[in-house]
């Protein structure tokens, strides 16, 4: 492993349990974290993220295997080495008031300082670097006390950077913050790994955000790490609607986001869609609780995705080939049973010129037909044009045979 | 061109700190210079101050020893002299053992008062002044109530220690201090009941809080073991920092955590226990003054902090002995009275005030 190009281990765990006095938490964890790597721990709350973190940073010991740090049993390192290697950056709110942004981030130079702690030219440059690093050069002078969580935020792991550390541990680094400064947190962690080659380990709650940054994930439930690897191996739909009990949700992975399935309590739409012109729309429709039927769509189509994600039924022709017969006339006994049509204004070309008789079909069956076509096409006049999509779900639920239907039940009951 | 210009960006606030730390340092100082000249001249006030009152011209002669033998060279040698010292220098054994159980516990609102550290100095020292002739002990000196004031600080203080890690809130902690305190001024009180008429009243007299009737044997246990302590607690003021953090940060960043446990809260109610020992149980003077030094020293660096703390003590509890000796003359007011006037609003506002810093 740790010879050529193969990157460096700098922390293994061989048959670690961790835990507290009277309870173990998770059991029989092997893992290899390499140099430079960006490692997420998902899982639901209370799974064991925060005590493996813990346990890592030998805040807690391991009840049962070891933690090695590159090539040294953790428990066997000097206090004063380890803070040299690995630093931490826990939850939970730390304000000394009356300090400096620059002076917080300083006191990671503990380690590194004499007896009295007095700060020697690398040391007030290595701080400054840390402020640099995560954007908040311009806080090194205002007082901790009246920044946001945010840059609050931010200098905390300004401190941790300081350190000069070789392995950084977050635990759930994003949470209380906005998008923006999720965002931006995650982007310094991730140029820490690629830059600095520093491994950092954090525990996250948004699986899509993990998807899009972390090297490695591991899915942490029921006692252990149910899997682990690379997200594009770990992340399918599945072990992420496992992992946290999904119910009415689900992960795409190709899209890197979770879609929510709607209630589906009111009617049915059959959706002829395409090439990008579904995906809002379907969002929409799932969201008021209109169950959803649609085709004949692309397998490769991002309305496929977002279709299949939203749990629409759908009907799917390969990539790159025409509609055949065999899907035309599967999609058409969808239709058959659905309350409306929607055309999505999909752009028309040589592979699903035959969505448009789809619609076509659907007039002459006498159902209700919206479109969202800007310029009219022969033989779908009948179809109600709607300017927008706000529109069309007005329209859509002043149908009679659109009304909720849970209601009804209860009044027969 | 981005190399340059990210350099450029690490270069210009790094003057700006530089500046920034330089500032704050002349401010340090001057502070500082200030508070020693405050200290000298209430000194000065509390030596020539009083129902006789000393000329400045006669206490230079006093102190040169041309006045040896009269009235007032007894006065200013024996009765002021070390009361002086001894408020100065209680006060500021007083204020670091505040400062050293507010970082320790990460709560603004604590001191060997208001936690109860004090009353169990109070409850050992009754327990040897009080109940002497049963016991069979000669009359209590200094050392054997110093070392019952310890005993008694240490005890308390890791009734508080188990406490604490049972419970996170800050009031719960200390009303927990409080009730504590209550628990052992009744069996004081209890102790009072059985005692001799002439020691009741020597008790109660130390009890209100005084620096009166210091002895210089007195002053030397407190000069030396006090400024060892004090001496002790410069060498914690690096791992001080890291416990604003918290015990787990700080033992992230390398700092043997057991030990300096253990040294910080040995500091802390060995200051707290000696103080008492002599001056009775002051109250508020812990509490208060680390705030008001680091308000006016607008830090929480405790490299700072410390010697500013123990100014600050020394000045406050001086001014506060001069007030306590001065108002109502001939009458002496108990000094825990005057420190309460000013202390108990402080921590009334800081309970109201949510974000208190350390």
């Amino acid at each position: 492993m740790t010879q050529g190009q193969a990157p460096q281990v700098v922390m293994e765990t061989r048959g670690l349990a961790v835990g507290y006095p009277g309870k173990t938490v998770l059991d029989a964890l092997s893992l290899e974290i390499r140099a430079g790597e960006f490692v997420a721990l998902l899982g639901p709350n209370g799974a064991g993220k925060t005590t493996l973190l813990r346990t890592l940073a030998r805040l807690l010991p391991p009840k049962a295997g070891a933690v090695h740090l590159e090539g040294k049993t953790l428990q066997s390192i000097p206090q004063r080495e380890l803070a040299k290697a690995l630093s931490v950056v826990l939850t939970g709110h730390i304000a000394p008031g009356l300090m400096s942004g620059f002076e917080f981030a300083a006191l990671g130079r503990h380690p590194h300082t004499g007896m009295f702690g007095s700060l020697r030219e690398e040391d007030v440059r290595a701080a400054e670097e840390a402020l640099a690093m995560v954007h908040a050069s311009a806080l090194a002078n205002r007082r901790i006390r009246n920044m946001s969580d945010g840059e609050r935020q931010k200098i905390v792991i300004a401190r941790a950077l300081a350190q000069a550390p070789r392995i950084i541990l977050l635990d759930e680094p994003t949470m209380h913050l906005d998008l923006k400064h999720r965002m931006e947190v995650m982007s310094i962690l991730q140029r820490l790994c690629r830059e600095k080659n520093i491994t950092v380990v954090a525990s996250m709650h948004d699986v899509d955000i993990a998807s899009k940054v972390a090297d490695r994930v591991a899915l942490i439930k029921d006692g252990g790490v149910r899997a682990w690897g690379p997200p594009e191996e770990v992340l399918h739909a599945r072990a992420v609607a496992e992992l946290y009990g999904f119910d009415g949700a689900a992960f795409n992975q190709c899209l890197g986001s979770i879609e929510i399935r709607g209630a589906g309590c009111m009617g049915s739409v059959f959706v002829a869609a395409g090439v990008g012109s579904g995906a809002v729309l379907y969002r929409m429709l799932a969201r008021r609780g209109f169950s959803i039927a649609t085709g004949v769509l692309h397998a490769n189509d991002v309305d496929a995705y977002v279709a299949e994600s939203l749990g629409a039924q759908c009907v799917l022709e390969g990539p790159m080939e025409p509609v055949s017969d065999a899907k035309f006339s599967a999609a058409l006994e969808l239709l058959k049973g659905a309350d409306c049509v929607v055309d999505a204004g999909f752009p028309v070309g040589g592979l699903n010129r035959r969505n448009m008789d789809l619609i076509r079909e659907g007039l002459l069956l006498g159902k209700p037909a919206f479109t969202l076509r800007k310029e009219a096409v022969n033989g779908v006049d009948g179809a109600m044009r709607c300017e927008g999509a706000s529109e069309l779900l007005e329209r859509l639920e002043v149908q009679d045979a659109m009304r909720c239907t849970a209601p009804k039940e209860e009044t027969t009951a | 061109m981005s190399t340059a210009e990210s350099s450029l960006q690490i270069i210009k606030p790094m003057e700006s700190v530089q500046s920034a730390r330089s500032s704050l340092r002349l401010k340090w100082a001057i502070l500082s210079g200030a508070l020693l000249l405050g200290l000298a001249v209430i000194f000065c006030l509390n030596v020539t101050v009083g129902s006789v009152g000393i000329s400045f011209d006669r206490l230079m002669q006093i102190l040169a020893g041309e006045a040896a033998g009269s009235s007032e060279d007894f006065i200013v040698w024996h009765l002021r002299i070390p009361r002086a010292i001894g408020s100065a220098l209680g006060g500021g054994l007083l204020a670091v053992s505040g400062l050293l159980l507010q970082i320790y516990f990460r709560n603004p609102i604590v001191g060997p008062y208001v936690l109860g550290i004090s009353s169990g100095a109070t409850l050992m020292v009754a327990t040897v002044m009080l109940s002497t002739l049963h016991l069979g002990f000669m009359t209590p000196g200094p050392y054997l109530s110093t070392i019952a004031a310890l005993i008694g600080a240490y005890a308390m203080t890791l009734v508080i220690l188990g406490i604490a890690s049972k419970v996170r809130s800050a009031v719960t902690l200390l009303v927990t201090g409080l009730m504590v305190g209550y628990l052992c001024h009744a069996l004081t009180s209890i102790l009072m009941a059985f005692a001799e008429k002439e020691k009741i009243k020597g008790f109660i007299l130390w009890e209100m809080g005084s620096f009166a009737g210091f002895r210089w044997s007195e002053v030397q246990i407190l000069a030396v073991v006090g400024v060892a302590i004090l001496a002790l607690t410069l060498l914690l003021a690096k791992p001080l920092n890291a416990f604003l953090l918290g015990e787990e940060y700080a033992a992230t960043m390398g700092v043997n955590v057991r030990l300096f446990r253990v040294l910080i809260l040995f500091s802390s109610s060995s200051l707290a226990g000696m103080t008492t020992a002599f001056a009775g149980p002051v109250a508020f003077i812990g509490l208060a003054t680390p705030h008001i030094a680091r308000l006016c020293f607008g830090t929480s660096d405790s490299r700072v902090l410390i010697p500013g703390a123990i100014l600050m003590g020394a000045v406050v509890t001086s001014l506060c002995d001069f007030v306590a000796r001065l108002v109502f003359s001939p009458v002496e007011l108990p000094l825990s009275a005057i420190t309460a006037f000013f202390g108990a609003p402080i921590v009334v506002g800081l309970l109201l005030k949510k974000g208190a810093s350390l």
